[in-house]
């Protein structure tokens, strides 16, 4: 019996909901980068899930191109958390908060 | 008759444009060469054309016209909707172009405006020699003459408010010479504004004119299409020809000096004298009676406009003689003075004699500029005293301008032979006779004019008289010149003249001959200028030369059907008027014999009356309270409250307002990344929410 796709997006929306709550609530920033990482990855799963679904591979294709991207704007996010430690000697983000009005 | 006035114009234009553009550059001979070649040449040509039409006088009025160019040539004016079809002109089309009128009165009055004017400059060369603005001086003179000459001899109303508005600017310039000083700058500012205020009302009466005869040429141009004065009275009705009049009357008593607008010529007195005499005796106050003289068939089918003028020179002719009594400045004197006699020249045209005006405008202008460069030249040798308390004695000194000045008080108190009786005399027997042919309520107010007029006559002789006394007569009460740090000289001449203390006398001197010279030929001009007015006095009837030249343009055709006849005075009626106005002149000057015989004194008096008048009446005070301190405050007070608390209070309340709001929404931005996250989740849950609930 094949697995509902109602229990794909379930696990996802919960995937993602822990993503967005490490987000809202962490304060160390390498953790917050994982949990966006979730959040990405709560998202590939939906759309792999109906990709098979729909029985067609433009789903599969999102995947590759949001992987692509994940990476990328890791290498990027890495670079700034290293370069803020390097000048501030701590990376709590509840420090961070030089642009505030 | 060959119309040269194009070079009038043209010549002092050029010298001002020279010595506008190169002026600083050249050297003083090269200034005078250009400054007083070109007002020679002027002259030169106003006097040949004047001959020529001696010679060959003008068949019709416009014969003289001469049109350079077109410069506005529409269509025809009838056809444009609300603009009714002159009654004459019907359907000509309408153009305005620059020409150059040359008849009788334009020539006589180029004459005088160019032959003063050439003797003003000949004169400024010795009275401004040391000024450091030499060159502006004389190009500013040299616009002052294009300009007259541009007004009075242009042949349509536009150019003549083209060359009256320039006159203004003109004066303006020279008023305000000497830039440095407040006073002057004021007095120029106020001469301006009481000009512009002229010069709004002509235009006005222009903006009329063209209304109701759609065109606004003098006569006839070459295409046979009819000027204002060919198709009086147009559709104009009576009151519309009355308030025309009135408004060129108003123009006129803005540039002439006249009962409502006269403040401006004493200030005026700020400029340099030779200023003073040009704005005086050829240019500027001449312009008003000459726009009298040369629209004086409009006038004639407006005798209520033309009563009113008569009755404001009359007005003005007293009331500024009363207060020339009381001044002590002598060129104030000499301007109230001024303000006077043109009053008298309102008078004689308000009375029909429209040439009687010309003529004494005339002679006017010989004694007033020769008064006025005679005062310039007491000024010249006292180092700018002017305050007549501080002079007295000169006539040892300054023999020259002594008899010189005393031809000229005499010409102007009206003692014959001398050019000023033949003129006065013509006016007030003019004024006589209409009161006596007219007769009724008119009669009365003619009647009342003439004893005006006599009376005036008796007070510019006591106070032409006080004045020639005051500066030349008794013994010197000044300090010596002003320049030559008296202080220390005094105490040299006092050494040297013992007791006497007064040392200060023998170190004035004579001008030199520069200024004299030009002094010489106004004084013989004022001696013998009268005789070309009127011989007809003493039976020599039919000697009226200015008069008869001058007949083409004052003679109308449609006189026959005027309201009011012209009525001539006849010999018994001169005789009466003559007598008593020499009369009165004598009483006047014996008046001052007897009061100033020993030197002018001047006396506190307290007498209300006599402080009264003694102020000028208050009229600058009055209208300082009444017309300029209120439109300071509403200045003020807008500044304070309109631009102050509305503008800026708005202005500084919008930013105010985003200020404030802004300081609110910027709690919003904490700076911590996860509320902003927190903000977009909580967007995007909304969003999904609605579309959710929408379904």
């Amino acid at each position: 019996m094949p697995i509902p796709i109602s229990w794909y997006l379930i696990v996802s929306a919960f995937i993602f909901t822990i993503g967005v709550t490490g987000v809202l609530i962490r304060r160390n920033p390498l953790i917050i980068f994982m949990s966006i990482e979730l959040m990405l990855n709560a998202v590939n799963l939906s759309f792999i899930a109906f990709s098979h679904y729909l029985d067609s591979v433009d789903g599969q294709m999102f995947v590759f191109l949001v992987l692509t991207v994940a990476a990328a704007e890791v290498v990027v996010g890495l670079a700034i958390i290293v370069s803020i430690f390097r000048t501030r000697r701590d990376i709590d983000v509840d420090d961070m908060n030089v642009l505030r009005g | 008759m060959t119309n040269l006035t194009v070079w009038v114009l043209a010549l002092p234009l050029l010298g001002f444009i020279i010595l506008g553009l190169a002026g600083r550059a050249l050297t003083r001979t090269g200034i005078l060469t250009v400054a007083l070649g070109t007002s020679g040449l002027a002259f030169l040509f106003a006097a040949l054309g004047f001959l020529s039409m001696l010679g060959a006088p003008p068949t019709s009025p416009a014969s003289g016209d001469q049109v350079f160019y077109t410069w506005v040539n529409s269509g025809i004016i009838g056809t444009i909707p609300g603009v009714p079809a002159g009654a004459a002109s019907g359907g000509a089309p309408f153009t305005i172009s620059f020409g150059l009128l040359f008849d009788p009165l334009s020539a006589t009055m180029l004459m005088i405006v160019t032959g003063v004017g050439f003797l003003i400059h000949i004169y400024s060369a010795g009275y401004m020699e040391d000024d450091p603005g030499f060159w502006r001086f004389f190009a500013y003179m040299n616009f002052f003459l294009f300009a007259m000459a541009l007004l009075v001899s242009a042949d349509n109303f536009l150019f003549l408010l083209v060359g009256w508005a320039l006159v203004g600017l003109a004066s303006f310039l020279l008023i305000g010479f000497w830039y440095q000083r407040r006073s002057a700058v004021a007095a120029a500012q106020k001469a301006l504004v009481i000009n512009i205020i002229g010069d709004f009302s002509l235009m006005i009466a222009i903006f009329l004119i063209f209304k109701h005869f759609q065109t606004l040429n003098y006569f006839s141009d070459s295409n046979g299409n009819p000027g204002v004065f060919n198709q009086l009275p147009g559709n104009a009705t009576h009151a519309t020809l009355i308030i025309i009049c009135l408004l060129l009357f108003l123009a006129c008593a803005a540039k002439s000096a006249q009962l409502p607008l006269y403040m401006w010529l004493p200030d005026a007195m700020e400029g340099p004298t030779p200023v003073s005499a040009l704005i005086h005796a050829a240019t500027m106050v001449t312009a008003g009676v000459y726009l009298i003289a040369r629209a004086n068939q409009l006038f004639e089918f407006a005798p209520t406009a033309l009563l009113i003028v008569a009755i404001i020179g009359g007005a003005t002719a007293l009331f500024a003689a009363t207060i020339a009594v009381f001044q002590l400045d002598i060129k104030r004197v000499l301007a109230y003075s001024t303000i006077s006699q043109l009053g008298y020249m309102f008078m004689g045209e308000g009375a029909h004699d429209y040439g009687a005006g010309i003529f004494h405008l005339t002679t006017h202008a010989y004694f007033k500029a020769l008064l006025f460069l005679g005062a310039g030249a007491v000024i010249h040798a006292l180092g700018g005293e002017q305050d007549m308390r501080e002079m007295g004695g000169l006539r040892h000194r300054l023999k020259i301008t002594f008899w010189t000045f005393l031809i000229a008080a005499l010409a102007i108190s009206g003692i014959p032979p001398l050019s000023g009786f033949w003129s006065k005399d013509e006016i007030l027997s003019s004024l006589l006779a209409q009161a006596t042919a007219v007769g009724g309520k008119t009669g009365a107010i003619f009647y009342l004019l003439w004893g005006i007029g006599l009376l005036t006559a008796g007070l510019t002789a006591f106070y032409m008289f006080r004045l020639v006394l005051g500066i030349f007569g008794g013994s010197y009460r000044g300090r010596g010149p002003v320049q030559h740090g008296h202080d220390d000289e005094e105490g040299e001449e006092e050494g040297l003249h013992g007791a006497q203390g007064r040392g200060g006398i023998y170190a004035i001197f004579e001008a030199p001959a520069i200024m004299t010279v030009p002094l010489i030929i106004l004084a013989v001009l004022s001696a013998i200028g009268g005789l070309v007015g009127s011989f007809s006095l003493i039976g020599v009837t039919r000697w009226h030369p200015l008069a008869k030249f001058l007949d083409p343009v004052f003679s109308n055709p449609l006189w026959a059907t005027m309201p009011v006849a012209v009525h001539a005075a006849s010999l018994k009626v001169q005789w009466i008027s003559t007598g008593l106005s020499v009369g009165l002149g004598l009483l006047g000057i014996l008046g001052a014999w007897a009061i100033y015989r020993n030197g002018f004194q001047y006396k506190e008096n307290k007498n209300p009356l006599y402080q009264l008048v003694f102020h000028k009446y208050y009229v600058d005070e009055i209208l300082i309270a009444v017309l300029i301190d209120p439109l300071l405050w509403l200045g003020r007070t807008a500044s304070r409250l309109l631009e102050g608390n509305v503008l800026d209070g708005g202005s500084q309340g919008v930013a105010w307002v985003f200020g404030r709001t802004g300081g609110m929404l910027r709690r919003l931005q904490t700076g911590y990344m996860r509320n902003y996250a927190l903000a977009i989740l909580l967007g995007v849950v909304l969003i999904i929410v609605y579309y959710a609930v929408r379904g």
